[in-house]
């Protein structure tokens, strides 16, 4: 199954960005071949409906779980509706939240983290 | 003329000033520009005799009719529409109603409706003042759209006082951009100071004249002051920092109610404007 998790930068070393609508990278992580690809965030500076582009762009790769900071209410309803589990709350490296992820440790998230535009000049 | 009445900082005596100047002038049309909060009629306490709604076309979707709309959601700059498989999910807070979803969704299976966005109400007072207001519903962010309502029943062959919103963006532009004139209130203090600058550089941008007018005098610093003088820009009046001038404001009395002779001042005003600009 592939994961996507919101990235500060483009490895596995790198740090998991809070905001899932205007993260710098999606990393989409393959937990059968053990293998990753990282996506530029293109919605990361849209004046508005970043995490509803992002949602589609996270569905449009078959996504099975998104892993983030923070789902603000735009991007849950994108993500319910596309039948993609979303894990939040989590912080740490890509590749030690991938772990967390495979031993069972995350639990999912059943409503929005933060309102809308939480995200918005949060560039980190 | 129009005559428009604006300032970056919140608070700063625009109403005051703008409702000082349409009762110095007697006949004039005043609009309050102000659509997110409107309080130029709790001083000019208009008869208001016409309410008119405004609305924006905004779209929605025949998805029972199996179509595929992910082209719409693809062309949607503001992001305003999200297309998962089958389902459709529509954000009607971030559609600007711009309509081009209809042009690249399949053909008549994208059909547009009224949406409120606010209304804009005409009335008068007494016999000279006709009186205009936008007022924007809330949660809609349609702001220019209730203001460009206003614009076309400005009366441009008379005098106009418009009421801008606070601010240096969009809604302030809306409100300047048709005047003659701009009168720029602020107060002495740095934050004042600052959020004049900005104003100052809008209009020179927008190559409209404009003078200022500093209002809680006494307060702050010397900034504003000095920096007018410095570039030759007109100080048209000070208005001092007096508490009987809120105790008259938060009783819906004007600057009139608390010194008489503020009515001459402002018809000097008037008087040097329209020399400057005709």
């Amino acid at each position: 199954m592939k994961l996507c998790i919101t990235s500060t930068g483009t490895s596995l070393d790198s740090n998991v960005d809070p905001r899932f609508g205007r993260c710098p990278y999606f990393i989409i992580y393959d937990t059968d071949s053990d293998t990753f690809e990282s996506i530029e965030n293109a919605s990361r500076e849209a004046m508005g409906g970043a995490g509803i582009q992002a949602g589609q762009l996270v569905a449009s790769k078959c996504t099975g779980a998104v892993i983030t900071g923070n789902f603000g209410p735009n991007a849950f309803r994108v993500l319910q509706a596309a039948k993609i589990k979303m894990y939040s709350g989590v912080s740490g490296t890509v590749r030690e939240v991938i772990e967390k992820y495979k031993s069972g440790q995350l639990t999912e998230t059943s409503a929005p983290d933060v309102q809308s535009h939480y995200g918005m000049g949060r560039n980190s | 003329m129009i005559i428009s009445v604006a300032s970056g900082k919140g608070g700063t005596g625009k109403t005051t000033v703008a409702v000082c100047l349409a009762l110095a002038a007697q006949y004039c049309q005043f609009v309050d520009y102000d659509v997110e909060a409107p309080n130029a009629d709790i001083f000019l306490k208009p008869e208001i005799k016409n309410i008119k709604k405004v609305t924006i076309k905004q779209p929605y979707f025949l998805t029972e009719t199996g179509k595929n709309f992910s082209k719409c959601a693809q062309f949607c700059h503001y992001n305003a529409l999200a297309v998962i498989g089958s389902e459709v999910i529509f954000y009607p807070e971030l559609c600007h109603g711009c309509g081009g979803c209809i042009l690249v969704g399949p053909e008549g299976a994208v059909r547009e409706k009224d949406v409120d966005v606010g209304e804009v109400a005409k009335g008068f007072t007494g016999p000279g003042i006709d009186f205009l207001k936008g007022n924007l519903t809330p949660g809609s962010m349609r702001t220019t759209t209730v203001q460009g309502e206003l614009e076309k029943m400005l009366n441009k062959k008379g005098l106009v006082i418009i009421d801008s919103p606070p601010g240096n963006s969009c809604s302030m532009v809306m409100s300047v951009k048709n005047s003659g004139y701009c009168i720029l209130v602020t107060e002495p203090t740095p934050y004042g100071f600052n959020d004049l600058l900005i104003s100052m550089e809008v209009l020179d941008s927008l190559k409209i004249p404009y003078g200022v007018i500093i209002n809680r005098d006494g307060i702050g610093d010397l900034s504003v002051e000095d920096y007018c003088k410095g570039k030759n820009i007109r100080i048209l009046v000070k208005i001092p920092n007096d508490i009987e001038i809120a105790k008259c404001y938060s009783k819906g009395g004007t600057l009139f109610d608390y010194d008489m002779s503020y009515k001459v001042k402002f018809q000097n005003i008037l008087k040097e404007i329209e020399g400057f600009v005709c």
